[in-house]
């Protein structure tokens, strides 16, 4: 068993919490049901930063929170 | 294996799977347990449901739909990118920023038995891209 490595995509950090998941991405403001957004730029900007987390420093077990003007947090 | 393995983990683990390639080498594929499968593929049950849709690696958008009564996917269904982001995954390898999509992407429905997603679902989620060409899952969850 080699492992996967994972990240996840979150708009319920409270609950993604319990699982301890490795590296997860937060985007705070954002709703269940547009986890990623509605619109194409930002879709792809919150999936960018969630595979940057495969490639920063390592820091299992916390969820990064990150805020987007889009969202309007 | 996996199985025992997940079933004697200290609650305190992190599952921490290193990852020390290239993103621009590497294929990328997407779990969703967001209710997302392909239009023609059997439903997901609303009420409850533990079982897997594979998707192909050259899925599109166009595709897909989503079985899920817990959440509103009214905006997923308009574009099911705002929580399987497909075609976003494929601008980034069209970009050069990853490697490539992989040759599976895995679907999976609401259920409330855990107990079942994390002894049975989950081990049986993991072999099948084990056995894929994917290097890196983002998991998206609605």
């Amino acid at each position: 068993m080699r492992g996967l490595p994972t990240v996840l995509i979150t708009v319920a950090p409270e609950e993604s919490a319990l699982m301890r998941p490795p590296r997860a991405l937060w985007p705070v403001g954002f709703k269940l049901g547009s986890s990623l957004g509605g619109q194409p730029p930002l879709q792809r900007q919150v999936l960018l930063d969630s595979l940057s987390l495969f490639v920063g420093p390592p820091d299992p077990g916390k969820i990064r929170e990150m805020r987007y003007p889009e969202s309007g947090q | 294996m996996r199985r025992n393995f997940a079933m004697g983990m200290s609650r305190r683990c992190v599952p921490f799977t290193p990852f020390d390639a290239k993103l621009s080498e590497s294929m990328v594929a997407l779990v969703s347990k967001a209710g997302v499968h392909l239009k023609d593929q059997e439903l997901f049950k609303l009420d409850g449901d533990n079982t897997i849709r594979v998707l192909p690696g050259d899925v599109t958008s166009a595709d897909l739909m989503v079985t899920d009564g817990h959440y509103d996917h009214a905006d997923a269904d308009r574009d099911i990118n705002c929580i399987f982001p497909i075609d976003r995954l494929r601008e980034l390898h069209r970009d050069g920023l990853i490697g490539g999509l992989g040759d599976k992407h895995i679907g999976l429905g609401y259920s409330l038995n855990l107990k079942e997603t994390y002894e049975v679902t989950a081990p049986q989620v993991a072999d099948l891209i084990e056995r894929s060409k994917a290097d890196l899952v983002v998991l998206t969850a609605g």
